[in-house]
């Protein structure tokens, strides 16, 4: 896939995933909703390493500018499956289901992800590759980035929404200032 | 943070100048108000339940027993891992504590989580003689909340433990009132049959059980941290907050099944030792054990914790909310559980090849099992289902007998946790081969109310004796028609759920009728322990073992005195 059409892909995810957060919002904080998108490494100001533990980031909050993309280095050292996911609370809300679909049909497995399965046609022209921009799913041991462009202000976190982690409290703030 | 570490790392070459407390706790005759009746009980400095003790993991605690009642008293703190001569059981770990006296148990704290201790002696547990403990890890949690509570729950009854105890020697089913009825046979002749509702029959009284026994006491209060359900505890929050609840179940004899409707809850630990996190809407919890949920409430609104017993006779009920005096409606109990024929399936003597025309299938109703073709698949065309893991609402469960009528379902067709679910979020023990295996049938005759195991009760039996070093696999197997909660003293259970390296780590297993549990330990705690049903009526009936562990790495041998005077649960 060329550059220019993995970012055409990449900004039609994140059009879908903006649509997503903003739908179930409820109108309420209206800029709010949009976590950004991605973005590309050579504009990225600056390389933050996120470690994944069992069942923690480290660090837990980081500090971004309005518009400024950031490259993630997203580390798994813990023994369980991770997630590295950039959204709002809403967006992660309807990303758990998905997770837990994953977890309920093998996909994960503790500490182990079924990359067989996750390429399986589910109908409906779904599967469960777990490809979005705005994340990275990782075994124990695996390391990838993710470059990301903050859009404005609003209610960021970034989370691991394999199931009952992020409700044990698996996510960083993400602080504008 | 590395002056903690190095604070901790001295605390265990040099205990005397590491981090020590000191407790003091009295034994106190107290006043039990449930809303519906009073009692005289037992408690700890002046209440029941008593304080939560809170400790640091790497302290050196010292805690003074005061026993201001007239009879003797001990205290066991229940899953620590300890000396056994702290263990607190009378007749096994020390003599136990004369009225009057004050006893000064000292021992290391090495492990964290939620835990509690209760008194080892007579009926004093039932009575209300027990507490809660929290212990904060030297690291960091794996989990993050803002407040917490404890949340204890027992069954007080309005008769003393010594009634229902002779009550129930005399009359197994005085608390039971929910034997079938003249009226429940012939609808079961009209739909089985009369034949085989008579063999259903005749099996039953084989088995010396009456076919309701899912609870042998009932008429109890559910109380949560010493308060009724009209006295209604509530604890405090503000919207957004996760909260952690530390369920600890205190009672003598019952089974919870546990819901706060309008919240998910993410089990974090079971029985003080963290899990990988699992989402559940409801859970059973059983005698002795402990549960932390971490919970969510986004709501500016009060949320009814609702723990029904299992049998559904009686509940216990609190509150989360925003400001106190806020409640939310209280769900009312479920339909009975009852017990099929496949909870009978581990009688010795039951020969199901002799019941012609018993067919599974008409088994009742409440049949668990038939509930699994209603599951919608629909969404899911496509899939292969042979790598699926438990279905998530479906009502069947590894750690019931198949068609078993306890299989618990949540209230809201949502996920009830099973055993099944339980992973060690961190394996505590590497992995290895038993070295053997001991089978222990969990035995009773309902008729005249006895309870023991492999057939020979506490006095007749010989200690059970384990060699330092081992890995033992107890296999547990249920012939009785009643769930026991069996717990090990001092050592560690590990829980056989088929994860491997991965298993839970317990203090209190249940077995449910008609099935085979099997739990691994470490034998690495030298010295003589309790093995017994927590249910304090089979304890004290005499489902009960010494466990002795012989040598051990230095001159802390097990004294091979017998008895020390009479063993708690008035043996």
């Amino acid at each position: 896939m060329s550059l220019a059409k993995f970012a055409v892909a990449a900004v039609a995810m994140s059009v879908s995933l903006t649509a997503l957060g903003a739908g179930t919002h409820g109108g309420g904080h209206g800029h709010s909703a949009k976590s950004g998108e991605p973005g590309k490494a050579s504009d990225a100001s600056r390389s933050v390493t996120v470690e994944m533990y069992d069942n923690y980031y480290e660090p837990e909050a980081i500090e971004v500018k309005p518009g400024e993309t950031v490259r993630f280095v997203v580390q798994n050292k813990g023994q369980l499956v991770h997630e590295f996911n950039i959204g709002t609370p809403d967006m992660h809300e309807a990303h758990q289901k998905e997770m837990m679909m994953m977890v309920e049909h093998g996909v994960i497995q503790g500490g182990k992800l079924n990359h067989d399965m996750m390429e399986m046609d589910m109908g409906n022209g779904q599967s469960m590759k777990h490809d979005d921009p705005n994340s990275v799913l990782l075994e124990p041991g695996e390391s990838q980035e993710v470059v990301w462009t903050f859009s404005e202000k609003g209610n960021i976190e970034f989370a691991c929404n394999v199931p009952g982690h992020y409700e044990a409290g698996m996510y960083g703030e993400v602080n504008f200032n | 943070m590395k002056k903690t570490l190095v604070a901790g790392a001295l605390g265990l070459l040099l205990p005397a100048i590491g981090l020590a407390g000191e407790y003091n706790l009295t034994v106190d005759r107290v006043e039990i108000d449930t809303g519906e009746f009073v009692k005289e009980g037992v408690g700890y400095n002046g209440k029941s339940p008593g304080p939560t003790l809170r400790f640091k993991e790497g302290e050196e605690v010292s805690i003074n027993v005061t026993n201001n009642l007239d009879e003797m008293t001990s205290i066991h703190w229940h899953g620590l891992i300890l000396p056994f001569e702290q263990d607190g059981v009378p007749g096994i770990s020390f003599p136990g504590i004369k009225p009057g006296e004050t006893f000064t148990y000292k021992f290391p704290i090495t492990q964290s989580g939620t835990y509690w201790f209760h008194s080892h002696s007579g009926f004093q547990e039932p009575e209300g003689a027990f507490g809660s403990i929290i212990i904060e890890p030297e690291g960091r949690e794996p989990f993050r909340y803002d407040r917490e509570y404890v949340v204890q729950l027992t069954d007080k009854h309005p008769h003393s433990s010594e009634r229902v105890m002779r009550n129930l020697k005399v009359t197994p089913d005085y608390y039971n009132r929910e034997q079938q009825t003249v009226g429940e046979f012939f609808s079961g002749v009209s739909e089985n049959g009369f034949l085989n509702t008579v063999k259903d029959r005749l099996a039953w009284g084989d088995m010396r059980m009456m076919k309701a026994d899912v609870e042998d006491l009932q008429g109890f209060t559910g109380m949560i941290n010493g308060k009724g359900p009209k006295q209604n505890w509530t604890g405090i929050f503000e919207p957004g907050e996760r909260i952690r609840l530390r369920f600890i179940n205190s009672s003598a004899m019952t089974y919870f099944d546990v819901r706060i409707p309008g919240l998910n809850m993410t089990v974090v630990q079971a029985d003080g030792n963290n899990v990988q996190p699992i989402n559940v809407d409801e859970f059973r919890i059983g005698v002795a054990e402990t549960y932390d949920v971490i919970v969510r409430p986004k709501d500016e609104q009060a949320y009814t914790i609702f723990a029904e017993s299992m049998g559904r006779t009686g509940y216990a009920r609190a509150t989360l909310a925003p400001e106190e005096g806020m409640d939310a409606p209280v769900p009312g109990l479920r339909e009975p559980a009852r017990l099929t024929m496949a909870d009978m399936g581990g009688m010795p003597g039951m020969d199901h090849g002799d019941m012609p025309g018993m067919d599974h299938g008409d088994m009742g109703g409440e049949n668990a099992m038939a509930d699994m073709s209603e599951m919608d698949h629909s969404q899911m065309s496509g899939m292969d289902h042979s790598s699926m893991q438990m279905p998530e609402g479906g009502a069947s469960d590894p750690f019931y007998a198949k068609g078993s009528g306890l299989v618990p379902k949540a209230a809201n067709g949502g996920k009830f946790l099973s055993y099944a679910d339980l992973k060690a979020q961190k394996p505590l023990y590497e992995e290895r081969e038993p070295t053997r295996e001991i089978e222990l049938r969990l035995t009773g005759n309902m008729e005249r109310y006895t309870w023991s195991i492999n057939g020979v009760k506490y006095e007749d039996a010989d200690a059970i004796r384990l060699k330092y070093g081992e890995r033992v696999r107890f296999k547990f197997v249920n012939e009785t028609m009643m769930t026991h909660p069996m717990h090990l003293h001092g050592m560690w259970s590990i829980l056989d759920v088929g994860a491997g390296q991965w298993n839970p780590v317990k203090h209190t297993v249940s077995v449910q009728p008609g099935t085979t549990v099997y739990m691994e330990t470490e034998v690495d705690a030298p010295g003589q322990w309790a093995f017994h049903c927590h249910l304090t009526y089979h304890m004290a009936a005499g489902m009960f073992r010494k466990v002795i562990v012989e040598g051990g790495p230095d001159s802390t041998q097990a004294a091979s005195s017998e008895q020390f005077g009479n063993v708690g649960g008035g043996v």
